[in-house]
């Protein structure tokens, strides 16, 4: 088995990465291979995708060029063995040769890459792309010293239970717990430590907020304050519904509408995807549009999808024309959702479960009921039977209509579309009548409403 | 049975327990104040930051993460990108796309309200108040110019005009579950007025309005005038034939 030398990863049905929580993408590299030159019984990695996270080194196959299966699972170098990262030598021979990266790795004796291991062993990553290995060097150095790894094994970083804001839990507790407590420190003491409390909060906002690099070495404290601000508020106003006046309730309300808009820990960016990156961009919007979409039934609204998506990103707008980009790269790839644009200019995203080959088999099916093969089927029904607006049913109907499964029938009561039996008719012998075809049906139906 | 203490040691329970509850509610009350102030300044620092550092934090994607964690948690819109010199001359820049997200953003959270159909002037008041952090106030103009932004995207998303109102319609016909509303009501009589819609679904005019327009542009409604109380119909031939109808009304 090739790569399980390396750690397992796993990917998306879209083939994104799954990223543990925390974890960020910094760079994708395409084509490169990822190898190991001391042993060269372990089977090299070929031309796959490199991505570098804040956790780990990830190596996904490159889908298009279909190897042998064995090859084709994700490996993982979590950052955490990484040794060493070792310059590049630059010499006449490496201008002509695809440029190498080379780091060490720790390892167990039974060559699986662990951290901690007891020995070392060197990794050699080879760019056969048109990519720049100096800054992703540069970025894998950034990332291997941020040591974002560190902080998730030694707790839940986002959990509100461990914030350490010297508050020291006396503020989670509600007014009954703060009671409780009286007798034992006292009422003054109490105050104090609520005033040294508020202080201590004070002061580290003041010093979060001093500059852009006191907020980056202060984020995660930051990450911690907000969420217990929102835990409280969310919980006060609804404690002491009294005191919750209107501006409280607004802010309350606000603060819900927000939960809603973070989703993409990690989007895809110019930056770290490079060349990629409508590529990559247009997977992870595959992988976005799943839940919404089920939300909506289906089918939703391109510009729906554009605000969703973007909220979802934060400050990483993509503008709309990136966004059709990425969609209609969704033919290249197996996702299971596909653009779809209507005469009209309306563009909607939806699932290929309702694909037109499957509403054109729930509207052949429902035109082939006894009273449809009397009576015919108008928009207004079709809309009702497959829980559709009338336009779009109309759309549907008349889409059905050129494909030559139905037949029009246009009267003052509007139109009506009729199951096509013209498929059935001989031309030669108009009057022979298949059993069990669509015509017999539609003359027993005929000779029943006599 | 424990000895009954006496009404004077009960009132002194009472009142130190009184006293507890006092103090403990000006402490809550205190502490919620405070929690409130540090909370708007948080807010104000943050928009700040995002408006000052906004490359800056779009060049670190882990510092990045956290940002925008922290935004999303005390309600801050991380869009807040002055409008600009570019902006303003050529349409260029983070601006309009940012209103562009902020407008469609608030049409989806008032549409179980108004049915995908705003007020421009109700959404643009709306959108203000999303960015109060920011300095400039947000002009129609800017609105429909954001708005004209979306074009690339499908024609789902207009501006139409009903009377001397402009209004924004978000959900293009092709998804609009309103008209299946209007043909179920439709279903008793086998025609409607812009009132008994009004009335009866509780809409607004302009949406009313502008439904049943849209079945009348689809050939799936007729109208007729010429009913004594003097009030336009609209039918639907495709609910039920209109024979029917007409012979019942003659009897």
């Amino acid at each position: 088995m090739a790569g399980n030398w390396l750690l397992p990863a796993e990917t998306t049905t879209s083939g994104r990465p799954v990223l543990r929580p925390g974890e960020v993408e910094s760079s994708l590299q395409p084509s490169v291979d990822l190898l190991n030159e001391e042993n060269p019984n372990l089977p090299p990695l070929k031309s796959g995708l490199l991505v570098l996270t804040t956790h780990r080194l990830l190596w996904l196959p490159n889908p298009e060029s279909t190897t042998s299966p064995a090859a084709s699972a994700a490996a993982a170098v979590p950052l955490a063995a990484v040794v060493q990262i070792l310059h590049s030598k630059k010499s006449i021979k490496g201008m002509f040769a695809s440029p190498r990266v080379r780091f060490q790795v720790s390892i167990t004796p039974e060559y699986k890459v662990q951290e901690k291991g007891s020995k070392f062993t060197t990794i050699t990553l080879v760019f056969r792309g048109k990519s720049d290995p100096d800054s992703f060097v540069g970025k894998f150095w950034e990332a291997w010293r941020g040591r974002a790894w560190e902080g998730a094994v030694s707790g839940s970083d986002s959990g509100p239970g461990r914030v350490e804001l010297g508050d020291g839990g006396g503020s989670s507790s509600s007014d009954t717990g703060l009671a409780l407590k009286m007798p034992v420190v006292g009422l003054s003491g109490i105050l104090r430590k609520e005033q040294e409390m508020w202080e201590s909060t004070d002061k580290s906002l003041q010093d979060a907020f001093q500059d852009l690099n006191a907020l980056m070495n202060k984020a995660k404290e930051m990450v911690a304050l907000a969420e217990k601000m929102r835990q409280k508020l969310l919980s006060g106003s609804t404690s002491q519904a009294n005191a919750a006046n209107d501006e409280e309730m607004g802010s309350k309300e606000e603060m819900q509408d927000w939960l809603l808009s973070v989703g993409i820990v990690s989007p895809v960016t110019k930056e770290s995807a490079g060349a990629l990156y409508h590529q990559e961009l247009s997977r992870q919007l595959a992988d976005f549009v799943k839940i919404p979409l089920e939300r909506a039934g289906g089918i939703m609204n391109l510009i729906d999808i554009y605000c969703l998506f973007n909220r979802a990103r934060g400050t990483e707008l993509i503008s709309p024309d990136d966004l059709l980009r990425a969609c209609s790269l969704w033919e290249k790839f197996n996702v299971p959702v596909m653009l779809k644009k209507f005469e009209s200019g309306v563009m909607v995203i939806q699932n290929k479960s309702h694909s037109d080959e499957e509403v054109f088999s729930r509207i052949k099916s429902l035109v082939q009921k006894p009273d449809a093969l009397k009576t015919g089927i108008s928009a207004t029904d079709a809309a009702r039977t497959l829980g559709i607006a009338p336009a779009m049913a109309k759309e549907h109907l008349l889409a059905a209509e050129s494909k030559g499964f139905l037949c029009r029938d246009v009267s003052p009561d509007g139109f009506r579309f009729y199951i096509n039996i013209f498929h059935d008719i001989d031309p030669n012998d108009a009057y022979l009548v298949k059993e069990y075809g669509i015509y017999d049906a539609w003359i027993r139906a005929a000779i029943a409403s006599r | 049975m424990r000895r009954r203490p006496g009404i004077g040691g009960l009132q002194t329970a009472a009142a130190a327990r009184d006293q507890y509850r006092l103090l403990g509610e000006n402490v809550a009350k205190l502490r919620t104040d405070l929690m409130k102030e540090q909370l708007s300044t948080f807010r104000s620092q943050l928009e700040d930051f995002a408006r000052k550092h906004k490359n800056d934090i779009k060049k670190n994607p882990a510092f990045r993460s956290q940002f925008h964690e922290m935004c999303a948690k005390v309600g801050v819109d991380p869009l807040a990108s002055n409008k600009g010199f570019w902006a303003e001359l050529l349409g260029i820049g983070d601006f309009y796309y940012e209103l562009g997200v902020q407008i469609v953003d608030i049409c989806l959270a008032t549409r179980p309200i108004n049915g995908g159909l705003i007020n421009l002037e109700e959404l643009c008041k709306m959108l203000s108040q999303r960015r109060k952090g920011a300095r400039e106030a947000v002009s129609e103009d800017d609105c429909l110019r954001a708005i004209s932004k979306l074009k690339v995207l499908g024609s789902g998303f207009e501006v139409i005009t009903v009377g001397k109102r402009k209004l924004v319609r978000s959900v293009p016909t092709e998804l609009k579950k309103d008209h299946n509303e209007i043909l179920e009501l439709s279903q008793a009589q086998g025609f409607v007025t812009v009132e008994e819609v009004e009335r009866r679904l509780s809409w607004s005019t302009g949406r009313a309005t502008d439904a049943l327009e849209t079945l009348l542009d689809e050939g799936l409604a007729m109208i007729d005038d010429g009913h004594r109380d003097g009030k336009r119909r609209y039918w639907f031939p495709c609910v039920s034939s209109v024979s029917s109808f007409v012979a019942s009304e003659t009897l």
